[in-house]
């Protein structure tokens, strides 16, 4: 019997499950989601903003480690050393076909299909020396349960204009994209693209950024500090770094100026008349939004800070950890420990603290 | 990746073992010490940067910084070794930076991250790899550390008066003259890696006698009434640094003859004082460089490059020559830079024209690349007879 579980099979969970591969056999590991594609939700919400390039760089991937990243297979398969120039430069961002490509050959080649177990799990419950999941017994659980849902904001719940960025969705002649991060200036150059007269609605300017956190807080340089932060401030650095934010750069620029010249794009501060309304307002952000998780800090009294659960630097939940078992948060939920959880590399973070809590346990 | 200062150090330190390693390697096969010491500078000179200035100005570090970074380190690890006069060769120490700086690239950029699969997130920390690098590179530098010092020649203090010669030198080791210390009949150093310091020679066929050994320095040594040559050198390699030698009414000798040494790599004449004898300073078939001399009342010629000799005469002085001041003779290749020849004088008693006060010539052959040199008071300032030719360039092209 697999001792090992990971609750969840998307991108998050996928990821953590190449690094638990480095150290367990497929066998050995059980997946519960509900798609064995890996890729599935992420896949309707980039098709639904047209979204062709990755943000993330060459190592945006699902690899246990940064080497080889997508730079290097760019190099190898078009025969060119741009991509890794690219790379050197920072400049490198994949396409969202060479990702999904990416996600399918590792799918294939790590045996991931051989441990998904097709379960929606609706409770995970701490007993001696390790966890129940639905009658199963495991010793270490990584939850990834990806994001709750999408943030519609209540004022147009009931609107019959709007619409979520991250479902499927055409153009009407005029458009208002509510929200600043990269999904709605992605929105906003579609939707021009797509010959409507748009308006930014927003309650601050978005910051310009490569990335969505800033990248100190990839590593232990950023993280160190960040860690040492007493609660109160650690929520409100959390909220700065998940601030909109999206990438510097002429290819964002230029449309925009050219529409603001001819009339067709502008800011405002509330919503107008627009036939069609956008929601970029990206998704819910708190433990209580997700049943597991809540039912989890309800039946273990974790500790919770804000929206966040609270947890040790290395993702694993404090209290339920120990030398014999490991409960660890991968993705979205696991910011506490790593602001930039909700991507790839903050699921790989999560992927090699868990693998190392299970290689140091003394009853393996 | 944005690097933690004990991240930057232990990725630095576990990427100079394996080029450490190397350079010991290539110190053994070479007989050399430079290696070693441009790794330990290297180690330096990154060490220092590292917690100075590159842990602070670069909170996170793109791939492409370590060019600059990688130029700013090679730039002082240059001015450090030729600050210091560590004589490491340019070309075989541009590579061995090059190669060290290739290790760290790849090391860091995919080496790292398949040994340590948290490498980028513990911001270049290596764990318990990376205090095994440490301790390895501690220990390789505290076993090159002991390898020198048990190498260290011994030193052999000569006290002062004065003591009979010739004293022939038949070991390693140094022979450090105290103030007044005069050996009469000469010297003979007949082993290799022999320095001699401070020492007064009185006398002797030659006053010192450098023939086939490796690794001779000559340093502050005076010369004086040698019947032949004040130091006659053949077949070996040699530095000789700050001497004086007094050739006066020796016609037949040269102050300094350095010969046949050509497959022995660069010999070095330095900051040497030279009065009278036939040729003041003189080479054949060697590579020897002759900066900042001052040779004067020669009576052949004061700097003399020949027989296939390939050289660089540089801040040289020559005053009051015979004949000629600067000579570049017999198929060799010479560059002659910022010298200052002054008051050469004809060799009429000769009846040579070819030696009719020449500041610098160059002859049979020969060809000689000069770059602001000042001639004063020569009837000839530049003179190239029997195929010889002048370039006028600070580029010898060799």
């Amino acid at each position: 019997m697999a001792d090992v579980a990971v609750v969840g099979s998307g991108l998050a969970g996928f990821t953590a499950y190449q690094t638990l591969r480095r150290g367990l056999e497929p066998g050995e590991i059980v997946v519960f989601g509900t798609d064995a594609d890996p890729a599935a939700a992420w896949r309707v919400r980039a098709a639904a903003i047209r979204q062709h390039a990755m943000r993330s760089e060459s190592d945006g991937h699902c690899r246990a480690s940064t080497f080889p990243g997508l730079a290097f297979q760019g190099m190898l398969r078009r025969r060119s050393v741009r991509p890794l120039l690219e790379s050197v430069l920072d400049r490198y961002h994949p396409t969202v076909d060479e990702f999904l490509a990416h996600v399918e050959r590792r799918r294939e080649r790590s045996g991931w299909d051989e441990s998904i177990v097709p379960r929606r799990v609706e409770r995970v419950q701490a007993v001696d020396d390790g966890f129940e999941i639905d009658g199963n017994l495991f010793r270490h659980v990584l939850l990834a349960p990806g994001h709750p849902g999408l943030n519609v904001p209540d004022e147009l719940r009931d609107d019959a204009r709007a619409v979520h960025s991250y479902e499927p969705h055409e153009y009407q002649p005029t458009v208002t994209v509510v929200g600043a991060g990269l999904a709605a200036a992605t929105e906003w150059l579609n939707a021009l693209a797509a010959g409507a007269e748009v308006v930014s609605v927003r309650r601050r300017e978005p910051e310009r950024r490569p990335l969505n956190v800033p990248r100190e807080y990839f590593s232990r340089r950023g993280l160190a500090a960040f860690h040492r932060l007493p609660a109160r401030e650690r929520i409100e650095r959390l909220r700065a770094v998940a601030a909109p934010s999206y990438p510097a750069g002429r290819e964002w620029d230029e449309p925009l100026e050219r529409a603001g010249g001819e009339g067709r794009f502008r800011v405002e501060s509330s919503l107008n008349g627009s036939a069609q309304v956008i929601c970029a307002t990206g998704f819910l952000r708190s433990w209580r939004h997700d049943p597991l998780l809540a039912r989890l800090v309800a039946d273990h009294d974790l500790a919770t800070a804000g929206d966040w659960i609270v947890l040790d630097p290395d993702s694993t939940v404090p209290g339920l950890s120990d030398a014999t078992r490991t409960l660890a948060l991968a993705g979205a939920p696991g910011q506490w420990a790593f602001p930039a959880a909700d991507t790839l590399a903050g699921a790989r973070y999560a992927g090699h603290r868990f693998l190392r809590r299970i290689q140091a346990c003394r009853t393996r | 990746m944005s690097y933690t200062l004990r991240g930057r150090i232990e990725s630095r330190l576990a990427a100079l073992l394996p080029v450490l390693l190397g350079c010991c390697v290539l110190a053994i096969a070479l007989r050399q010490w430079w290696p070693v010491e441009l790794c330990v500078l290297m180690a330096a000179v990154g060490l220092v940067l590292d917690v100075q200035l590159w842990d602070r100005l670069l909170p996170y570090q793109s791939a492409w910084v370590i060019l600059p970074l990688g130029l700013v380190e090679l730039g002082l690890v240059l001015a450090i070794v030729y600050g210091a006069g560590l004589h490491a060769p340019l070309g075989p120490a541009l590579l061995l930076f090059a190669v060290g700086w290739l290790v760290s690239f790849l090391l860091a950029q995919a080496g790292y991250p398949l040994l340590r699969l948290s490498y980028a997130e513990d911001g270049g920390e290596l764990g318990r790899a990376g205090a095994v690098a440490a301790a390895g590179v501690l220990l390789v530098l505290v076993g090159s550390a002991a390898t020198w010092y048990v190498r260290l020649p011994p030193v052999v203090h000569l006290a002062a008066g004065v003591h009979q010669g010739p004293i022939v030198i038949h070991r390693r080791e140094v022979l450090q003259g105290s103030p007044g210390a005069v050996v009469k009949g000469g010297i003979v150093v007949a082993h290799d890696d022999v320095h001699i310091r401070n020492v007064t020679v009185l006398g002797g066929q030659n006053g010192i006698d450098v023939e086939n050994v490796d690794g001779t320095v000559l340093d502050g040594v005076t010369v004086q009434d040698a019947k032949l040559d004040g130091i006659h050198v053949r077949s070996a390699d040699i530095v000789i640094k700050n001497c004086t030698i007094d050739m006066l009414g020796n016609k037949i000798g040269q102050g300094i003859d350095i010969s046949f040494n050509m497959d022995m790599g660069m010999s070095m004449v330095e900051g040497c004082t030279i009065v009278g004898g036939m040729q003041g300073i003189t080479t054949h078939s060697s590579m020897t460089d002759i900066m900042d001399n001052r040779v004067s009342r020669t009576t052949g010629q004061a700097i003399s490059v020949a027989e296939m000799s390939m050289g660089m005469a540089m801040d040289n002085e020559v005053r009051d020559a015979l004949g000629v001041g600067l000579n570049c003779d017999d198929q060799s290749m010479c560059m002659f830079e910022h010298n200052t020849v002054i008051g050469t004088r004809p060799d009429i008693a000769s009846g040579d024209p070819s030696r009719g006060g020449v500041a610098v010539q160059a002859s049979f052959y020969s060809e000689a690349s000069l770059w602001r040199n000042r001639l004063v008071a020569n009837p000839v300032s530049t003179d190239a007879i029997t195929s010889s030719l002048f370039r006028w360039t600070r580029d010898p092209g060799w």
